[in-house]
């Protein structure tokens, strides 16, 4: 079981590389910070808090892109085109080759946030001077930080448990960019409530999880 | 304890009220081969993408080289080269890519794996091709690619489905060859195919397919060999004027026989393939003979096949 996880997290790796979408991981540690820095400068923004909030958000909307984008292809691109005809043929678990492919895609997406964020935080503390006086964050930046890893999860078990659905990454794109839709929108109102806590990162990792979960319970089971 | 090779014991399968197969049964004894034959839509893909664990009977047992194969673990296909379908390629990688994960999946060891690539790449005339991206290939060399990661690994049991298809008639001739040759190191052949030409070249034995039912089970009555085991094949040849035989035999190369049915008619037998038909036909164009038309006389498992099977397509 580990072999092939191991075998198919490299074949997925090969597949960015050679379709040169690994260089999309380097968006949010790059493009995210430099989004910041122009804002943290450009906006003025009076208070630190408030523009960690801002650049973790520029952060997490990039790497939750690349979660929808890669997701998707990791799992769809090969039922779509039939590739899988070849894959399910070879002596190796069909569990074993998803889990290899989207643990592979996700941890790249994580470690990208990871990075970004951290760019993000460190750049605000040295180009925002702190002014008294200034208004409180919507969130707090640590607890946003913390949280948007769940948001994550849920775009990519999303995207997995479309792209099994439909066997199309295509749709399974547009499933996960419905789902981010809803997500935002209910995160939003718990905000605007005042009742935005903990338990909504963790429920949305919760239901992330769960869409994983069930892509690999219904892969093998796929016919072809 | 089974010691068939392939074993389907009545196996039916449906795709939503529409039957595929109906009560499949039929072994394969280790070495055979064997081709499976049928209209369009009788169910043969059907029957291979069950061997490979690719869907599941709605009732009946399936059985490689004893061992029922487990689609969600791979089980079972450990020793088994497959070719089902019209299997896609992900056009931004290169046949080395595919080959590379097919043989680690295999289980070949990393130290013999890149000779592994070559030689698979080789017997199907890929090796030139290797490093290309895949979305470049044409047909045929997708197919040849195809075929290599089938032959990975030196499987004991061959499942090739039109394995033909798109092939250029060297490739195809080329192809039969390695068949034979796999056939004569006693591995076991399961050839679904439309092509007749290709089943009497490589096969022991013929299965009829028709509706998602066997029609027919026997072996295959081969064409003509001469002492080296080469076969003979048989051109009639029709001309728009009477011309002489020994004429004609000045122009064919000295294996081909010449057999008069009328002065305007001659059946020619020659050994040889696709090519040695072409170089004869050029050298009778060449002496300029009023060639009118020239064409196969079909061999025995044609009549056959018209017979148990029928002309309709049932897709």
């Amino acid at each position: 079981m580990s072999g092939a996880l191991l075998l198919n997290a490299e074949w997925e790796l090969t597949r960015l590389r050679r379709s040169r979408r690994l260089w999309l991981l380097v968006l949010p540690i790059v493009a995210a910070p430099i989004g910041s820095a122009v804002a943290d400068l450009y906006l003025r923004i009076p208070s630190l808090e408030t523009a960690r909030v801002l650049g973790l958000f520029i952060t997490a909307g990039l790497a939750g892109l690349l979660a929808l984008d890669l997701v998707a292809l990791a799992v769809g691109e090969d039922l779509s085109l039939g590739a899988h005809l070849t894959a399910f043929t070879l002596p190796q678990g069909r569990r074993a080759q998803l889990a290899g492919r989207t643990t592979l895609v996700m941890a790249g997406v994580l470690g990208s946030y990871g990075v970004g964020a951290v760019l993000v935080w460190t750049l605000s503390g040295l180009l925002v001077t702190p002014s008294t006086g200034a208004a409180a964050p919507i969130v707090l930046p640590l607890h946003l930080a913390l949280g948007l890893p769940g948001l994550l999860l849920f775009l990519g078990g999303v995207t997995a448990a479309g792209a099994v659905v439909t066997r199309s990454a295509a749709q399974s794109l547009v499933a996960g960019v419905l789902a981010g839709v809803v997500a935002a929108g209910v995160g939003s109102w718990f905000l605007l409530e005042r009742s935005l806590t903990a338990l909504f990162p963790v429920g949305l990792a919760a239901v992330g999880l769960v869409g994983f979960a069930w892509s690999l319970y219904r892969f093998p089971s796929l016919e072809a | 304890m089974s010691t068939a090779a392939v074993e389907l014991e009545h196996v039916s399968k449906s795709y939503g009220e529409r039957p595929a197969l109906r009560e499949v049964s039929f072994r394969l004894r280790p070495g055979e081969a064997v081709g499976y034959l049928g209209p369009n839509g009788a169910g043969k893909t059907t029957t291979l993408k069950l061997l490979a664990g690719l869907t599941l009977p709605d009732s009946g047992t399936v059985r490689l080289l004893g061992r029922a194969p487990d689609p969600a673990s791979g089980s079972g296909l450990e020793r088994v080269g497959v070719l089902v379908g019209t299997p896609g390629l992900v056009p931004y990688l290169t046949g080395r890519d595919l080959l590379d994960y097919a043989s680690r999946a295999k289980g070949l060891a990393r130290s013999t794996e890149q000779s592994t690539v070559e030689v698979a790449a080789m017997q199907t005339g890929f090796a030139r091709h290797l490093d290309r991206p895949v979305g470049s290939l044409s047909t045929g060399l997708a197919r040849r690619l195809l075929l290599a990661v089938a032959l990975l690994g030196d499987p004991e049991l061959l499942l090739l489905d039109e394995p033909t298809l798109g092939l250029d008639p060297a490739a195809r001739a080329d192809l039969r060859a390695l068949l034979r040759g796999l056939r004569r190191e006693g591995r076991t052949l399961l050839l679904s195919t439309h092509l007749l030409e290709d089943v009497e070249e490589v096969c022991d034995r013929v299965l009829f397919l028709r509706g998602g039912q066997l029609v027919g089970d026997e072996p295959v009555d081969r064409a003509p060999r001469d002492a080296k085991g080469t076969r003979l094949r048989s051109l009639r040849l029709r001309f728009r004027s009477p011309v002489s035989v020994s004429r004609l035999v000045e122009a064919l190369p000295p294996t081909a026989r010449v057999v008069a049915d009328s002065e305007t008619e001659l059946t020619v037998s020659f050994e040889g393939e696709d090519a040695e038909q072409a170089t004869l036909l050029a050298q009778v164009v060449g002496q300029r003979l009023p060639l009118l038309s020239a064409s196969a006389v079909e061999g025995d498992l044609a009549r056959r096949y018209l017979a148990t099977v029928g002309r309709e397509d049932e897709a």
